[in-house]
């Protein structure tokens, strides 16, 4: 493969000229069969009569995310899966195979993304699920090809990669979704259209806290059979010093922005969104408290505040790296009535109605919430200490469930967006402006200081 | 009589049916078979559910809110022979190689229901005892390897009650074929 590792400006390695020449040679083909520049690619296969209105899609990255997006977009119809990459043989052969079980058909195998981009005419899409340090360039590479992206989140390592992909999606003019599931998952937008803004069970959102409790088994390094790994000029030649940065990236700094990065962003996204704006300060700490060898914090803890058009409230969110317990993985919305506590996993959503707000018996009545199945607990009579506490909240749940995995609806979203019958939940710039806060996280804590965050930090 | 009135042999065996030994061993052979055969059938076991739109103020919702129903099902299309939760863990083992896992993976559900079909009906009783008493020493050294002590344990009894059959066979009764 003959890509360099990223520099500063996330500059692949690759002549620039020759990717222009590509993108000038799609957009010259399309322009000459009548469209327009900027044009689905899809509708380009179709008026090339294609046999049908398949969309053509291509894997960059064949590791666990991989898998992880395939088996959630497997149940979608109309894909057809034309090509895989990855630089490792072992990774490329299970998505090779993936592939076949379930669709009979070989995608063609790749070990380099220029290689793939440059035979691989037909392709309408690609999914990037590469390390956080590839994102920006193989995006950027193959939204200036002529396909459409969708791109795991973190968007980039860096603020400036994740803006090079914005600048580039509005260039090309093709459809860039980033891979906030939440975003398009039926219970978090019910949550907020119908709860938080239609119902406003939460009253006046003061507080927010979010988390992810990892514990140290499931924080350890991944570690494959040495026979399976790219020889190590290969990983050398994508950035990775030896194969301990090629299976760890996440741990690096020049690979990865660490747990907040990979977990927090996409919890601090639910903040921004369900706020509807971007905080105006934060401020942070971590450290290396268990995992002393790696160059990320293992635990991160910031709080962020933020100008609502209802008054201040303060977004508090930690990542643990150390310690399971906890409650795992939520994100709550604590207002003066209740309390939304909202998780991608049923076991970790609970809804509370604070004891003095208004009954929310209507709202049981009417389908918008269920009562939930645990007895709010007893006051305790007679306990010097209890009687300072308020009163128990009552416990209800969420009226129904997400019966799919949770990244299908937002894949299911940008083929709808592909097609031109949708409008991304997600595109390059929304991802840009809920993510930009999450960069200057590991910053403050550094710093140890509070950062007024302007529009220097959150514009692209 | 006892079992191990060991000085009996064969011939008193067969002339005058020991009824606690008969007995023994078909209880034992009916354990072995089934435990082996519902095992491997468990292997073809998966979930199918349905769902449908939950009702929020007197129609289907839009949201794709569903409330589910969950129902076990049978089917080829749901065999898996090393737990996915295992599989995973095994390959990642250098003493076990990929193409064997692969293979062992494939045959093992389908092995346990032949073997303990074999053994139910008396069908070569002791080349499918022995064939069984290698299915579980081989499922005990992936598990040595994980360090899954407990499971160790668990199927070091089952390869007792193996052993323990086998050294039942000349009471064996209600056999189609004796002669393995």
């Amino acid at each position: 493969m003959n890509l360099a590792p990223p520099a500063a400006d996330n500059t692949p390695r690759s002549s620039a000229s020759e990717l222009t020449r590509r993108s000038f040679l799609r957009s010259g083909s399309a322009a000459g069969a009548g469209l327009v520049l900027g044009a689905p690619a899809v509708l380009s296969a179709a008026a090339q009569a294609a046999p049908s209105d398949e969309i053509r899609v291509g894997f960059i990255g064949c590791g666990k995310q991989q898998e992880v997006l395939f088996n959630a977009m497997k149940n979608i119809p109309g894909i057809h899966y034309a090509a895989v990459c990855d630089i490792m043989k072992d990774r490329v052969g299970a998505a090779f195979g993936r592939i076949r079980a379930a669709f009979g058909n070989s995608p063609r195998r790749y070990f380099d993304v220029e290689d793939m981009l440059a035979k691989e005419k037909d392709l309408d899409a690609v999914f990037v699920a590469t390390p956080d340090f590839w994102h920006a360039p193989h995006t950027v590479m193959a939204l200036e090809s002529g396909l459409h992206v969708y791109c795991e989140k973190m968007m980039s390592n860096t603020i400036e990669g994740a803006r090079s992909m914005v600048k580039a999606a509005e260039t090309s003019g093709k459809v860039c979704q980033i891979g906030h599931q939440r975003r398009s998952n039926p219970r978090y937008v019910y949550t907020l259209d119908q709860l938080i803004n239609g119902n406003q069970v939460c009253g006046h959102i003061t507080s927010i806290n979010g988390q992810w409790n990892r514990g140290v088994k499931s924080s350890q390094d991944i570690k494959v059979k040495a026979s399976t790994l790219p020889d190590l000029a290969v990983m050398n030649s994508y950035g990775f010093k030896d194969a301990h940065q090629f299976l760890n990236w996440r741990w690096y700094r020049d690979l990865s922005g660490g747990p907040i990065s990979d977990l927090g962003a996409h919890q601090i996204d639910i903040f921004n969104w369900f706020l509807g704006t971007a905080p105006t300060s934060v401020m942070a700490s971590g450290d290396k408290n268990h995992f002393k060898n790696r160059e990320h914090f293992d635990n991160v803890m910031c709080v962020f505040e933020y100008d609502t058009p209802a008054g201040g409230a303060r977004a508090f969110y930690q990542v643990l790296t150390t310690t399971s317990a906890g409650g795992g993985y939520y994100e709550a919305f604590m207002g003066t009535e209740g309390t939304v506590q909202i998780s991608e996993r049923d076991a970790y959503t609970n809804i509370y109605r604070e004891s003095d707000a208004p009954s929310w018996d209507p709202l049981v009545q009417r389908g918008f919430l269920k009562r939930g199945s645990a007895p709010a607990p007893a006051a305790a009579e007679g306990n010097v200490i209890a009687a300072y506490a308020s009163a128990a909240p009552e416990a209800y749940e969420l009226p129904g469930a997400l019966s799919k995995p949770p990244h299908q609806p937002h894949i299911e979203n940008f083929f709808q967006a592909v097609r031109g019958q949708a409008t991304l939940n997600c595109d390059a710039r929304h991802a840009f402006e809920s993510e930009a806060p999450i960069y200057w996280v590991n910053p403050a804590a550094e710093a140890g200081q509070t950062l007024q965050l302007s529009e220097e930090h959150l514009s692209v | 009589m006892g079992y191990h009135s060991g000085m009996k042999d064969a011939s008193d065996l067969n002339s005058k049916p020991d009824l606690g030994g008969v007995f023994g061993f078909w209880v034992l052979r009916l354990w072995l078979a089934v435990r082996a055969v519902v095992t491997g059938i468990e292997k073809y076991s998966g979930s199918r559910s349905s769902s449908e739109a939950v009702t929020i103020d007197g129609a289907p919702n839009t949201y794709g809110l569903t409330a589910s129903q969950s129902d076990k099902v049978y089917g080829l299309e749901h065999y898996h022979g090393v737990p996915e939760t295992l599989a995973q863990r095994f390959a990642d083992e250098p003493l076990i190689p990929g193409a064997m896992l692969s293979l062992f993976d494939k045959v093992l559900g389908p092995a346990l229901i032949v073997l303990g079909l074999m053994l139910l009906v008396g069908l070569a009783t002791r080349i499918s005892l022995l064939g069984m008493g290698l299915v579980y020493v081989a499922l005990t050294v992936g598990l040595i390897l994980l360090k899954q002590d407990a499971g160790v344990a668990w199927l070091g009894v089952h390869v007792g009650l193996v052993a323990l059959a086998l050294n039942y066979v000349p009471h064996n009764r209600l056999a189609i074929l004796k002669k393995w």
